[in-house]
């Protein structure tokens, strides 16, 4: 062996030793001056405003677009506090103050989204009763076990999922829960308060989560490693039972499956939304409702869903398209009665969700969002770049609905929206 | 010829002599696994308060503070972790929970309970994996590797064995990791942790001994990047605690109602 590069060698296995402990010193370097935490205590509170500006363009029947200036002042706060070892008490309450530059106007409402208490005996038993904000569902676009959705947002400012459920009022119920290794069983039941929504400024609105009596039951139960699924039954005196079912189990180390699903009797969607139209079939019968996919993490920290949403009971591609030709009059009501229950417009819907954490740039968030329906191909394209500071978060979002006119996404007032918003953590 | 004799005898007097004698010394890879395992983790449920600080380039880019509730669970031997977020405000009262290889996450905004792949991460550098209690024994089969001087945490020489740990169940989070344990008490000094690529993922130093918890333990460990040196999280663990972790606390469907005292 020639001594250059016996050399080259030698220097090969050294060099990268050199340089991987001198890194390390620097590391420990580093280390050694971290400053020493103080000890934090959590706090019962959580509160937050958030200023959104933005300018959007509005969809006009017959005439050009117009475009409208937006501003919104949000006070969020929630509290959740032991008062003894056995009892808690939980509050949550929203405050939106918006104006639009047009006939639209300013308007202010105030979401009370929780408020009950609950008392644990002891670990095995839970009993709350209050407002509550009980939510299900593995999947992340759509919900068909989530039961208490119904009418449950007041004040949409998003429609991002995630803003849905986070801005969302809960039911007024009596909940309990007895857990035992690895399963539980929880029961629900939520009375009638009140007879109709009311949209006052600030109003409770339990009208709107409590317009009849309803009752849930949902068991779960480790089965087997990376498996617990959560089996539902459902009661509402509007319809028949309906079941309930929600699994995510693991695929591999990135990836998570998720499939939800709920079927029973009912009515279709058009019928419940249109009970004296001539021509529509009030009979019950079986109709399941679905949203399957998976959530799969890169190394580089960019997750994505991609979701296949079905329910049996909306309407197939011939009935919607003859639905968008006839009387506007019911085109708009079997519209507004689908988004105060959340359900999706026909029968076949798709939803992906991108999130590059740490994108480019430490704290930066990037999301971006697309719902798709599969009848009538119209799109809604959501963007989000967030940057993340201590105590505060920048946000530059940007909307985009896209298809034919009286199509799913084509016919929402807000066809383009663009804001900026700040949101301050207290 | 005699004298040869008795010296090729006594050769192998002294072989035969010799042979039980350093097996009985021989350390044992997974004894000095398991007893790394007990300076770092405690036998019965305690709970930990968790900073970490998060070095850029030299610049402190991030901070996060977490209560952790741990338990060993008697059939695996591994342990179970609750960790609440404590800071910062927009993650308070956030949830993470980990048994055997099922992670989920709890935000009590939207009260709903996700489940998370090992790979999906909450904080910065550092992975799910890195924030909850784990054995290695449970989950890694230790070969013995050389015994050596090395610098530790505190830049002072110590007498090490490496451990070379090889993943043999499903929930392990890395493929493999090399462990250098104090040859004379099995105290973790550092670690390296391996891809399936064998790509360098992270060194992790274990430094800072303090007594808590009845014996001495780290009460920080420094991450370093594999794959950038400059990045650095440092992981700080003050009040200790030994306290009661309910079974019930331990699965998704009591997230909701978890509340600590």
């Amino acid at each position: 062996m020639s001594k250059p590069f016996l050399c080259a060698v030698v220097l090969a296995c050294v060099v990268p030793c050199v340089v991987a402990a001198e890194a390390e010193d620097a590391a420990l370097d580093l280390a050694d001056v971290a400053p020493q935490a103080a000890p934090t205590v959590a706090s019962d509170w959580r509160l937050f405003t958030e200023l959104a500006a933005g300018q959007t363009t509005l969809r006009q029947a017959g005439a050009a677009d117009t475009s409208a200036t937006t501003q919104r002042l949000s006070l969020d706060v929630a509290f959740d506090k032991k008062l003894s070892p056995e009892l808690r008490a939980v509050f949550a309450d929203r405050l939106d103050l918006t104006h639009q530059s047009d006939a639209v106007g300013s308007r202010t409402v105030n979401t009370f989204k929780e408020g009950y208490f609950s008392w644990q005996p002891d670990a095995r038993r839970v009993l709350d009763g209050g407002r509550i904000n009980a939510r299900y569902g593995a999947a992340m676009g759509y919900n068909p076990t989530d039961f208490f959705r119904e009418g449950a947002n007041r004040s949409i400012t998003s429609l991002d999922p995630q803003d849905l459920r986070n801005n969302r009022m809960g039911t007024v119920m009596l909940r309990g829960q007895t857990l035992w290794q690895g399963g539980a069983l929880t029961a629900i039941y939520a009375p009638k308060v009140a007879d109709a929504p009311n949209a006052g400024d600030w109003n409770a609105d339990f009208g709107a989560t409590n317009n009849r009596r309803r009752w849930l039951v949902v068991a779960s139960h480790q089965v087997a490693d990376n498996v617990n699924p959560q089996v539902m039954l459902y009661g509402d005196e509007r319809q028949p039972v309906q079941l309930g079912l929600n699994l995510a189990m693991l695929m591999g180390d990135a990836a998570v499956g998720h499939f939800e699903w709920s079927g029973g009797r009912s009515k279709t969607l058009l019928a419940q939304a249109a009970p004296l139209a001539p021509g529509v079939s009030q009979d019950e019968t079986w109709h399941n409702r679905l949203a399957t996919g998976f959530t799969y993490t890169s190394a580089s920290k960019v997750s994505l869903t991609a979701e296949y949403e079905y329910n049996g009971a909306a309407l197939d591609q011939t009935v919607w398209d003859a639905l968008r030709a006839g009387a506007p009059a019911d085109y708009a009501s079997y519209r507004q009665w689908l988004q105060q229950r959340q359900e999706i417009t026909t029968r076949h819907a798709a939803f992906v969700r991108a999130t590059w954490q740490d994108a480019l740039v430490n704290r930066l968030d990037l999301t971006l969002m697309l719902r798709r329906n599969l009848d009538d191909q119209s799109e809604l394209t959501w963007l989000e770049a967030r940057y993340r500071l201590d105590h505060a978060e920048l946000a530059l979002q940007w909307q985009l609905a896209s298809g034919d006119a009286f199509s799913d996404y084509g016919a929402l007032a807000q066809r383009r929206l663009i804001q900026a918003l700040f949101r301050y953590y207290f | 010829m005699t004298w040869l004799r008795f010296l090729l005898c006594a050769a192998a007097l002294a072989l035969a002599a010799n042979v039980p004698a350093q097996t009985a010394a021989e350390p044992n890879a997974q004894a000095m696994l398991q007893a790394s395992d007990r300076v770092r983790n405690t036998d019965r449920a305690f709970a930990v308060t968790v900073t970490l600080i998060e070095y850029r380039n030299g610049q402190q880019t991030d901070t996060s503070t977490l209560a952790s509730y741990a338990k060993s669970d008697p059939r695996s031997g591994q342990f179970r972790t609750l960790i609440r977020f404590v800071a910062p405000a927009r993650d308070s009262g956030k949830l993470m929970l980990k048994a055997g290889n099922d992670f989920w996450f709890f935000d009590p905004a939207s009260r709903a309970s996700v489940r998370l792949s090992p790979q999906q991460r909450l904080l910065g550098q550092a992975s799910n994996g890195d924030v909850v209690t784990v054995n290695f024994a449970s989950d890694y089969r230790a070969e013995l590797g050389v015994r050596e001087e090395i610098r530790d945490g505190e830049r002072k020489k110590r007498d090490s064995t490496r451990l070379d740990l090889s993943a043999f169940t499903d929930n392990a989070s890395y493929h493999r990791i090399e462990l250098w344990v104090d040859s004379a008490n099995s105290q973790p000094i550092k670690g390296k942790f391996y891809a399936d690529s064998d790509r360098l993922l992270k060194t992790v130093y274990y430094r800072r001994y303090q007594k808590q918890l009845g014996a001495d333990r780290p009460t920080e460990t420094v991450i370093i990047d594999g794959l950038d040196p400059k990045w650095v999280t440092v992981m700080r663990y003050t009040e200790f605690a030994f306290r009661d972790v309910p079974e019930t606390w331990l699965q998704r469907d009591y997230l909701p109602n978890f509340r600590p005292d």
